[in-house]
């Protein structure tokens, strides 16, 4: 068995046919051509994490545990990072897998084949025993254990939303000194944070020098420095390493600074980063180094003014470039089994260029589209041509016009009560004795249960009619324009199975095109103010909304159209040609025409039964 | 390395002759492929119960024990490997899973299925209690679960092979069916089948 798979991050369908009828995607188009394309059914919520998760367990939510972004402890109402769970141990608090469903990774090693997913979300930290190599993707964190937050240091003092902020001293002509802050370490007093001293001197206009520790790099304005490794003290005979890339912002009216979240060094993992580790060490050594965060394109720094659209860019260029490198170097070693890789610098830029410059989010799809070609001369050079190809997407991407406080619209409908608040400034929080919904999360909305939520009041009689109720009502908002902004809710049962189902979302809302939860509503909050907000942030495009709106894609090198109906739960079984899970697809008899009785009269008729 | 060195599926493990099945809905053109293989070198597999007579001049080519695949009576198909069988479309979702079957699926517009099932059961003198338009819209839908079924199987390899193109083109669509199939057939003789029975049904 032989199976490449390449995964593209958002690859939309609408673009890629509007690309396609132009003539503009030769190389996936000819796939196209000879049938090997299929719009793809995705999971609901169409969530990064929670949709490649079901594509390589070929099952929903229900059966993977994975909802949302944003899940919440039932007891407390407490959000946390669905993808980065962690449990207290004797040593300490330590990040635990998100999910241990069957993947076809796993599948394939246990058929005897070597299995390779790299960039693959969920895979941190790493599971040596199930035998698959991996390099984690989103859901990896910083070394400070979050999904990343980078640090600007500037010789003026600046507001940051999303980032660390420090300032640099002016130490004499051109020359100035601050700190990073690296890594959490136990102090006297609590916790601290290991530093590192930081001198910046600018040369020329054109060369700055940078002493970090003991390290010196030469910068140039407003170009990205290779990544360097830094080493933070954190005690005792330990110490904590970590990786990052630096850009020198501004020289002239103030100095500034931007260092990239300090990453994970995977060869100095405290926490299993990636298994076996001779695989990340060769791929290290052979690819040179590589950023190991799951969101290293830093959309934060863009977000928050640190970075230039055109940095940014050549970020994600520069990471695209060095996962190219190690997938074209494991191909190289490929000789049987199963090797995929996920590329998803199309989903960074399309958040943020996708509603206002659409020329550079195209540039991106005929990337992606040079790239296939790549692929498929290096296998047509390895003579594997004829194994299977797949190449796939997660979900599609449409505009985000219109941030919905969903918590707002539950309040102003009477289904969620707030506390006195004990002071204007405090933001409001709910009275959970009197709330019978709240939402938490991009896609989920939750009954406040009796018996299930720490201060529950909505007993079972009443569930069934108040998701009724709330389902009805939510259908009914209308937007600015006029139009739904939700066009579906979905129900628990309707869309989940499996054993985790219990523990999902109670509805789980598909906003419109044009309209998503605002990051608020993710995060729980109840922000004052209109439940619907325009969105003029730089992140204006968006997919967490009714998976029907945003399909994926599918391409393979063998005839699609015969498959109708393809969907996440197929892919398995098109990359190793088995099912992990097989309770969908129903026998004929089962899934077939409701007069079942009058086909068997009419067969029996003409002698054929 | 030790799950390495067990686990992996041997060459030997692979049917080396799969089942030939040919399938549709009744009166799609079944009994037509059925011959075609026949003439074309394939042994088939068919007890002759149901006797050639005017709706298949040429034959059925059925094999009765295939009726009783609901009731998980399958024995026969050790004898099929590398043989043709027809099964009809609503029986095959019975074939047991550990077989290696090639699919030969004939598609027919389901106006004229239904207009030859019409004359059938006329001459059967069975009645029909549900009308051609609720009929061909259960048929679609089985069709469709069938496709769907059928796609997700991972023993089952399919041809779709449209009537009207086998009538339109014997040659290009026997060399088709050999090549799916996987082995030499005598297209000249396969070919002359559909020929054949154009013109019989030009005559009539």
């Amino acid at each position: 068995m032989r199976t490449i798979i390449v995964g593209f991050d958002s690859f939309d369908p609408i673009q890629f046919e509007r690309l396609n009828a132009a003539g503009k995607m030769p190389n996936l188009g000819k796939m196209a051509s000879a049938s090997g394309y299929s719009r793809l059914e995705v999971c609901s919520p169409p969530q990064t994490e929670v949709s490649w998760t079901s594509i390589a367990t070929g099952v929903d939510p229900g059966s993977h545990g994975i909802f949302d972004f944003v899940h919440r402890n039932p007891a407390n109402y407490a959000p946390y990072v669905s993808i980065l769970p962690t449990k207290k141990t004797v040593l300490g608090e330590t990040f635990i897998s998100p999910y241990t469903t069957r993947t076809f990774f796993q599948e394939a090693v246990d058929m005897g084949f070597p299995a390779t997913a790299m960039w693959w979300p969920a895979l941190f930290p790493a599971r040596p025993e199930i035998g698959v190599a991996t390099l984690p993707g989103l859901g990896t964190p910083d070394i400070r254990g979050q999904l990343g937050v980078g640090t600007y240091l500037s010789s003026e003092r600046v507001e940051k939303k999303k980032s660390n902020f420090g300032l640099l001293s002016a130490t004499g002509k051109g020359r100035y000194s601050g700190v990073l802050e690296g890594p959490p370490v136990k102090a006297k007093s609590g916790v601290a944070y290991a530093t590192q001293p930081v001198q910046v001197e600018i040369l020329d206009e054109k060369e700055v020098r940078l002493i970090i520790g003991k390290q010196e790099v030469r910068l140039q304005p407003g170009k990205w420095s290779p990544i360097i490794e830094l080493v933070f003290p954190a005690g005792f005979a330990f110490s904590i390493h970590a990786i990052t890339q630096v850009i020198v912002t501004e020289i002239k009216e103030r100095v500034s600074l931007y260092f990239l979240p300090l990453q994970i060094h995977p060869l100095h993992s405290v926490a299993a980063y990636a298994t076996p580790p001779s695989f990340v060490q060769d791929n290290w050594k052979r690819c040179g180094p590589f950023l190991t965060l799951g969101w290293p394109q830093d959309t934060n720094a863009l977000e928050d003014g640190c970075i230039s659209d055109e940095q940014f860019l050549a970020l994600c260029e520069q990471i695209f470039e060095t996962r190219k490198r190690i997938y074209f170097h494991q191909m190289e070693h490929f000789r049987e089994g199963v090797l995929a890789g996920i590329f998803d610098c199309l989903d960074r830029v399309q958040h943020m260029f996708l509603h206002d410059q659409g020329d550079v989010v195209d540039g991106w799809y005929l990337k992606l589209d040079e790239f296939v070609g790549q692929v498929q001369g290096k296998l047509e050079q390895m003579g594997l041509e004829k194994q299977r190809l797949l190449i796939l997407s997660d979900h599609g991407f449409r505009p985000f016009d219109y941030k919905v406080h969903l918590n707002r619209w539950l309040v102003d409908n009477g289904y969620m009560q707030l506390a006195e608040a004990a002071s204007p400034a405090e933001p409001a929080r709910a009275s959970w004795e009197k709330t019978r919904a709240y939402a938490l999360g991009l896609n989920s909305l939750y009954l406040n249960v009796a018996g299930r939520e720490g201060q529950g009041i909505v007993d079972a009689a009443s569930l069934e009619g108040l998701l009724d109720e709330l389902k009805t009502k939510l259908l009914q908002l209308k937007g600015p324009d006029g139009g739904s902004v939700i066009s579906r809710v979905l129900f628990k049962h309707e869309v989940f199975s499996g054993p985790y189902a219990r523990l999902g979302p109670d509805l789980v809302i598909g906003y419109a095109p044009g309209y998503r939860a605002s990051s608020e509503t993710g995060l729980g909050k109840i922000p004052s103010g209109p439940v619907i907000e325009a969105n003029h942030d730089h992140w204006g495009a968006d997919h967490c909304i009714d998976a029907a709106a945003v399909p994926g894609v599918i391409f393979a090198n063998r005839d699609l159209s015969k498959i109708p109906g393809l969907s996440f739960r197929d892919i398995p079984f098109l990359a190793l040609g088995k099912h992990l899970d097989q309770s969908y697809i129903k026998p004929p008899s089962q899934q077939g025409p409701e007069g079942q009785k009058d086909l068997e009269e009419r067969l029996k008729g003409l002698g054929y039964l | 390395m030790l799950r390495r060195l067990f686990a992996r599926p041997t060459e030997q493990d692979k049917t080396p002759k799969p089942m030939i099945i040919v399938s549709g809905l009744p009166r799609s053109g079944t009994s037509m492929l059925m011959k075609m293989l026949a003439e074309g070198g394939v042994p088939v597999l068919t007890d002759e119960l149901r006797s050639a007579d005017t709706d298949n001049p040429n034959g059925y080519y059925e094999f009765e024990p295939v009726k009783q695949l609901p009731q998980h009576k399958s024995g026969w198909l050790a004898d099929g490997k590398g043989k043709a069988v027809k099964i009809i479309s609503a029986l095959l979702e019975y074939l047991p899973g550990d077989t290696h079957y090639k699919v030969i699926f004939v598609e027919r517009e389901i106006e004229e299925v239904l207009a030859s099932q019409q004359k059938m059961l006329a001459r059967r003198d069975e009645s029909s209690g549900i009308d051609d338009a609720a009929m061909q819209k259960q048929f679609e839908e089985h069709l469709a679960a069938v496709k769907y079924w059928l796609a997700r199987q991972p023993n089952i390899d399919v041809l779709y092979v449209e009537y009207g193109a086998i009538l339109a083109d014997p040659e290009g669509r026997c060399r088709e069916i050999a090549g799916f199939i996987g082995r030499p057939l005598e297209i000249e003789k396969m070919s002359a089948v559909p020929s054949a029975h154009l013109y019989r049904n030009r005559a009539k």
